[in-house]
């Protein structure tokens, strides 16, 4: 157990920049959640945590210790691989027991703490068998079995989830869940996928291009997004982000309709963003806007309103038991007290 | 109906085609096989019923021939050069496959560039050499040569083994615990074993076929099989019959040795990543 810490951690190939000079502290026990794009520098990251790749500059600790030319192996680390990583001569038993057969631990501790994980993943029965022979969850959990057959002090997982179909990777979640919280590890994850994060994370970290772009926990990255990158990237369907200006207290959208109150200095050019949940949806007349039905889409759990509103385009969620055609005309308004600006230039958040 | 005569006339020309190729290929091997069981009267006949002997192949052994002498000379050569080739091409292939390397590219080809010159080009130059370190009619200097023939492969045919393990298993096992070495030894080496024992085997047959440089870099202690099949010149002629047996005692192995391969190459082909 232990608190990882990166200070001006820098990566670069080249001209490339792969992370560039990052601080962030993990706390003891936390689970991180590194939340970007592809090529965003999350899984380098990681991989400089684990050692695997060597930082261009800054240092890593974990614990006490600063770790930067320490070997993976002296790291005290376990990691899950996007691909599982598995050994494919080695049964499952043998797969699991690797890292304990290498550390040199007695064989009679091996077979204890080997069954012990096993069963902890639902695995007993499969141990003779060899990886091949495995449905990619069972060998997921095998992976995962052996990140916790021993007590490291950070476990790290690199998209554990992304090479299992949707219906798999829900159960798998909640069971990564339930087992981090009954292990209380520090953890690190690496995801793309904004539910992932949103779920199993205590705090996330969302990265773009080399650069932490929020540190929060899921409730502050969703309700309070530090920027435009981060308001546009967390939410499905994404939050709507409305261009105009700031008039006498008033958005007003860049096609001149009047729209809502905003709590913020007169301002040229501002980005107002608003989430299909935060957008409410009413007969026509009845709301503060009334617009034309661009598509109606009904995903059986919500309904999903593409309007036309000048040359915008806005997305509204429904109730599900809305039924609405394209073309009809709708009414909507914005919530007041769930509204973002953003400074359209920098993209960062306009304090309201 | 007619669609249906059409592909059993194709399928029956095809199937000629194929055995007139097999019967092709065979045809010197089946007539070494007959030879090696006919009397020397015989030999000359292309008679497919004659009546076998057996005393050809004690006769390969006895003196003058005393092929046994040759068959150690081979069986040594051939066998050291593979246990000293597959651990040093294995180290080659696997810093090739893992590590950034200057110069990789240029260091990789200019190693099987080594086999584009023909060998009667370089052969004089190697006597000289082997000359003046005594090397010459010496099973050392045979196995230097051989390695020197068979290391290029089985550098490149290991790196290809190694280059479709998956990083992620290596990955796995460093930060499992294991010192680069240990993953050597716990996983590429498992991993990568069909395609060892190919590489290994491969090498085996290259040495053991060896003939240009046996030729002329041995004369009497070193000499291997493939030159000892010019010793069955007589002043009766070509002892045909006795050179196919001896024929017999070269391929024999080889023929063990593609059973194997065969079965370990499909292994090694199919073996890959589990993902």
């Amino acid at each position: 157990m232990a608190e990882v810490v990166l200070r001006n951690l820098t990566k670069r190939w080249g001209d490339f920049v792969g992370v560039d000079n990052q601080s962030l502290e993990i706390r003891d026990r936390e689970f991180l959640v590194l939340l970007g794009p592809s090529g965003c520098g999350k899984t380098t990251t990681m991989r400089m945590i684990a050692g695997l790749e060597e930082p261009t500059g800054g240092e890593i600790w974990i614990g006490d210790r600063q770790v930067n030319d320490d070997l993976p192996k002296d790291r005290d680390v376990a990691m899950v691989f996007q691909n599982y990583g598995l050994y494919p001569h080695m049964t499952v038993y043998d797969n699991i027991a690797y890292p304990l057969k290498v550390r040199g631990t007695p064989r009679s501790e091996i077979r204890h703490r080997v069954e012990a994980a096993a069963t902890k993943v639902e695995l007993a029965q499969f141990l003779d068998r060899k990886p091949r022979a495995l449905s990619g969850g069972q060998r997921q959990r095998v992976a995962l079995a052996r990140a916790i057959v021993r007590t490291p002090k950070v476990f790290l997982m690199d998209e554990p989830l992304s090479n299992l179909d949707a219906k798999l990777r829900v159960t798998m979640r909640a069971e990564l869940k339930h087992l981090s919280r009954e292990l209380m590890i520090t953890t690190i994850y690496v995801t793309h996928d904004q539910i992932e994060a949103m779920t199993l994370a205590d705090r996330v970290a969302v990265m773009k291009s080399g650069i932490i772009q929020q540190l929060g926990t899921p409730d502050e990255i969703y309700n309070n997004p530090a920027n435009l990158f981060v308001a546009g990237f967390i939410g499905s369907p994404p939050m709507n982000l409305i261009t105009g200006s700031i008039r006498d207290g008033m958005f007003v959208t860049s096609g001149g309709i009047r729209l809502v109150p905003v709590d913020s200095a007169d301002r040229q050019e501002v980005v107002l963003g608003v989430r299909p949940d935060d957008v409410r949806v009413s007969e026509e007349g009845q709301g503060d806007i009334d617009v034309r039905i661009y598509a109606f889409e009904n995903t059986g759990e919500a309904t999903l309103l593409t309007v036309q509103w000048g040359h915008q385009r806005v997305i509204a969620r429904g109730d599900r038991h809305l039924r609405k055609d394209q073309d009809d005309c709708v009414s909507i308004s914005l919530m007041a007290d769930h509204l973002h600006l953003f400074d359209p230039q920098s993209g960062v958040r306009i304090a309201s | 109906m007619t669609g249906r005569r059409k592909r059993q006339l194709a399928n029956g020309v095809q199937v000629l085609l194929i055995l007139i190729a097999i019967f092709v290929m065979l045809v010197p091997i089946i007539w070494i096989f007959m030879a090696a069981f006919k009397n020397h009267i015989d030999v000359f006949q292309l008679k497919l019923f004659f009546k076998p002997t057996l005393k050809n192949f004690p006769a390969v052994f006895e003196s003058p021939y005393s092929l046994g002498h040759k068959l150690m000379n081979s069986t040594l050569v051939a066998l050291v050069t593979v246990l000293l080739a597959i651990p040093i091409a294995t180290m080659a292939a696997y810093s090739f496959s893992r590590f950034r390397l200057t110069g990789e590219t240029t260091m990789l080809v200019t190693i099987l560039a080594t086999q584009f010159v023909p060998a009667v080009v370089i052969i004089l130059p190697f006597f000289v050499m082997f000359r003046d370190l005594g090397l010459l009619d010496t099973r050392v200097g045979l196995i230097l040569v051989n390695l020197s023939i068979v290391m290029p492969f089985a550098i490149w045919m290991i790196k290809g083994f190694i280059d479709g393990i998956p990083l992620d298993t290596e990955e796995a096992a460093m930060v499992d615990g294991s010192s680069r070495l240990q993953v050597i030894r716990n996983i590429v080496l498992p991993m990568a074993a069909p395609g060892l024992l190919t590489a290994g085997i491969f090498c085996f047959i290259i040495a053991w076929n060896e003939f240009l440089f046996a030729l002329i870099l041995t004369n009497k202690n070193a000499v291997t099989l493939p030159i000892g099949l010019a010793l069955f010149k007589a002043e009766e002629g070509d002892l045909w019959n006795l050179l196919s047996a001896a024929g017999i005692i070269i391929m024999v192995p080889m023929f063990v040795l593609a059973l194997i391969i065969r079965r370990y190459f499909v292994q090694g082909m199919t073996m890959g990543a589990v993902r």
